[in-house]
């Protein structure tokens, strides 16, 4: 066989299996509940999707082990779910979205992984519901994860079950006042290529720290309560020597920064992948605040696995952990289908149960011919939604943004585990 | 329907950033900064429709202008190098325009929300499509308009005396200066001509995602343009067009199925095709047999 000749026919056969895939029709008209889920499966965030999917495997076995959704008609329907991977990448989240919206039969879509993809794939999205002059997609959405600030009110179909991190900053602090009397001084730093872990640093942790009477080294921050653009330039401005990269695999600039600082409390500002790094080599150079404090993403298990021991006695807000009943049986079934269950995937089964009670409030009928109507329905009981049980206790909402209030608790690793150390529930 | 139509938009705008590196390689440069020149026809266009309110052509025209003056900028300085050296200083190049656009902040005030380019956090509301309200089928008209446009104007140049120095250049630099070619004229209208592409893919891209922020604009995506070329073959323009639709359509939308192995397929596939066609899966033998196939006489032989 010449060599164009094989090549026509793996050409042939790739382009076949792609039209394939690409072309997966509208399944036959069964009666069930079809969610879509996605989020990053491959490059450097992979864990994050992997562990979405475990919980929402779980979550909706769970739901069909129970006897599935009531429909309108009063009909039980099974749920099913297809999780598909976006990377942690704009342009894949916006043709997943797109893909799930015109190819497939799902009501609803839970996605994705991380903010800034979330910020574009919101974009595409209809602003306003009617509005018949703007094109925009005319898709419900119920993130899990992409928890920076603010994404959701871009649009009335976007909806999230994050955790509110200027709460629970404000009152971690608020804890740690009291806990630490003697505790005046803070320095810390973050990834400022990362626009969660930067602008939670900047406009969230610091300026929470200051509120509570926590000072910054040498004082270089005059005023972070007013302007939030503001306050952020001024924390990044004194923070520049102590700052990193996603990609940065060398902490020890930075760690000398933090131990020149002689600060009392310090604080990592980043996602568990750099937060070992920095934290390795914060203890490496043998430095000991007596108060360490990390971004809620590290309270996750890539952390303890990464560097459990070098985090030890760190403090996190976050708004999982498995205290409850609820929430410790599905870390095991997170556990069980190869995930973790941790404050962002967590909120996968809050949404898979969430959508339950939406579908049969609403009296969703999951017909074909009733795609477009459901999905209208879907995100109309979305937006009504007042509250919700969640695996830690009612979820509140903010109704006119489309976010959530979650309970939350504060976390200190301690033994190569997250042990709650408050619960202001 | 809308799915396909998002991603032919976005197998046209790769395929302006392919041809944008296309246009380069004719004439023997490598270079990696081509995600630049795409940022700044991404930020230009935005900030140009969103700030300012213009129509989108106007924009879009502006944008690609700007990153060709960038372009043309840079083709002096690196006239001075060549091969890894001219890859490395366009990688600066492209960090530097990221890194740029990484801390510009410039918001006004329009409709009770904060609009423009916010550093970090990213450059949201480009939504003159959705806002003006353009169907997907009129997007993706728009965006292959340029895509046809671009590649018909390639087209032509290779047919002409002008692709004839393009490529006179990118094969042998001293004979083309023997017979008096000016080396940085053709290698500095290769680079700006470039650059323009590369803009006007840019902009379109900024208008169908809606938003961009720093980390769309890394050496990974100039990696991707120069690959297109590359895996294409630089026979013609259609090289480019079929990896992007090979590696956009089929490897990266196609294979979304196989979930965990997608990445590793993904690369194994390239490693097939470039084993199977390593001058190009559109090289001129392709094109030959394909021009044979459809009944057309006189196939040119090959110029890969």
């Amino acid at each position: 066989m010449s060599k164009f000749k094989l090549a026509t026919i793996v050409t042939a056969l790739a382009v076949a299996a792609s039209i394939l895939a690409l072309g997966q029709p509208a399944a036959a008209a069964d009666r069930t509940v079809k969610i879509a889920g996605w989020g990053a499966k491959s490059g450097p965030l992979r864990s994050f999707g992997v562990n979405s999917e475990a919980v929402l495997k779980a979550a909706v076995k769970s739901i069909n082990d129970s006897g599935g959704v009531k429909l309108g008609d009063g009909t039980m329907a099974k749920m099913e779910f297809t999780y598909y991977d976006s990377a942690c990448n704009a342009d894949q989240a916006i043709s997943v979205v797109r893909k799930v919206e015109s190819q497939t039969e799902a009501l609803i879509g839970i996605g994705p992984t991380c903010s800034g993809a979330a910020a574009a794939m919101y974009g595409i999205f209809q602003k306003k519901v009617d509005d018949a002059a703007d094109t925009g997609l005319q898709f419900p959405i119920l993130t899990d994860t992409a928890i920076r600030p603010g994404l959701a009110k871009k649009s009335q179909w976007t909806f999230r079950n994050v955790p509110n991190e200027i709460t629970m900053y404000d009152e971690m602090f608020k804890w740690l006042r009291g806990r630490y009397p003697d505790v005046k001084t803070i320095y810390g730093g973050t990834e400022t290529d990362q626009a969660h872990s930067r602008i939670t640093f900047a406009a969230v942790i610091v300026p929470m720290a200051k509120k509570h009477g926590f000072e910054w080294v040498g004082g270089g921050i005059k005023e972070v309560t007013g302007k939030v653009a503001g306050g952020m330039k001024q924390v990044l401005e004194v923070s520049k020597s102590s700052n990193w990269l996603l990609a940065d695999t060398s902490f020890s600039v930075q760690a000398r920064a933090f131990k020149r600082s002689g600060a009392d409390m310090m604080i990592v500002s980043s996602h568990p992948f750099t937060t070992c790094g920095m934290l390795k080599e914060m203890r490496r150079q043998r430095i000991k605040p007596k108060v360490l404090v990390g971004l809620t993403s590290s309270s996750s298990a890539e952390t303890l696995k990464g560097c459990g021991a070098a985090a030890e006695g760190m403090y996190i807000p976050t708004g999982f952990a498995p205290i409850t009943e609820a929430a410790a049986k599905v870390a095991a079934a997170a556990e069980a289908n190869g995930g973790a269950a941790d404050l962002h995937s967590a909120a996968a089964w809050e949404n898979a149960h969430i959508i339950k009670q939406v579908v049969e409030a609403t009296g969703v009928m999951a017909k074909p011919d009733t795609l477009k109507a459901d999905r209208r329905k879907v995100r109309d009981g979305l937006e009504a939604l007042a509250k919700v049980d969640g695996l830690m206790g009612e979820i509140g909402r903010v109704q006119d943004e489309g976010e959530s209030i979650k309970p939350y608790v504060f976390v200190q690793g301690q033994s190569n585990a997250w042990k709650v150390v408050h619960d202001p529930r | 329907m809308s799915y396909y139509l998002g991603l032919a938009q976005l197998i046209g705008i790769h395929t302006l950033l392919g041809l944008s590196a296309y246009v380069l390689m004719l004439t023997g440069q490598l270079s990696l900064g081509q995600a630049g020149f795409f940022a700044i026809g991404a930020y230009c266009a935005g900030i140009l429709t969103v700030i300012f309110e213009l129509h989108i052509v106007p924009a879009l025209l502006i944008a690609a202008l700007l990153a060709a003056f960038f372009a043309f900028l840079v083709g002096f300085p690196a006239l001075r190098v060549k091969g890894l050296m001219l890859v490395v200083a366009t990688i600066a190049f492209g960090e530097f325009v990221r890194l740029f656009f990484f801390n510009l902040s410039w918001r006004v005030p329009r409709d009770g929300i904060h609009v423009g380019p916010d550093s970090t956090n990213g450059f949201r509301e480009i939504r003159y499509f959705v806002a003006n309200g353009w169907s997907a089928w009129e997007i993706t008209l728009f965006v292959w308009t340029f895509v046809l446009l671009v590649m018909a104007a390639l087209w032509w140049t290779d047919r002409s005396r002008a692709g004839a120095v393009l490529r006179a250049v990118g094969e042998d630099e001293l004979a083309a200066q023997s017979v008096g070619l000016s080396l940085t004229t053709v290698k500095v209208t290769a680079m700006t001509a470039g650059g323009f592409i590369a803009g006007v893919g840019g902009a379109l891209y900024a208008h169908t995602a809606t938003y961009v922020d720093h980390l769309t604009f890394t050496v990974l995506l100039a990696t991707f343009a120069i690959s297109y070329p590359i895996l294409g073959g630089l026979s013609s323009v259609f090289g480019t067009l079929v990896a992007v639709i090979f590696i956009q359509g089929v490897l990266v939308e196609g294979l979304r199925f196989m979930g965990d192995w997608r990445s590793i397929v993904f690369g194994l596939l390239i490693v097939v095709a470039m084993n199977l066609k390593p001058s190009g899966l559109f090289d001129a033998r392709t094109a030959r047999l394909l021009r044979r196939a459809v009944g057309l006489r006189g196939g040119e032989k090959s110029r890969a």
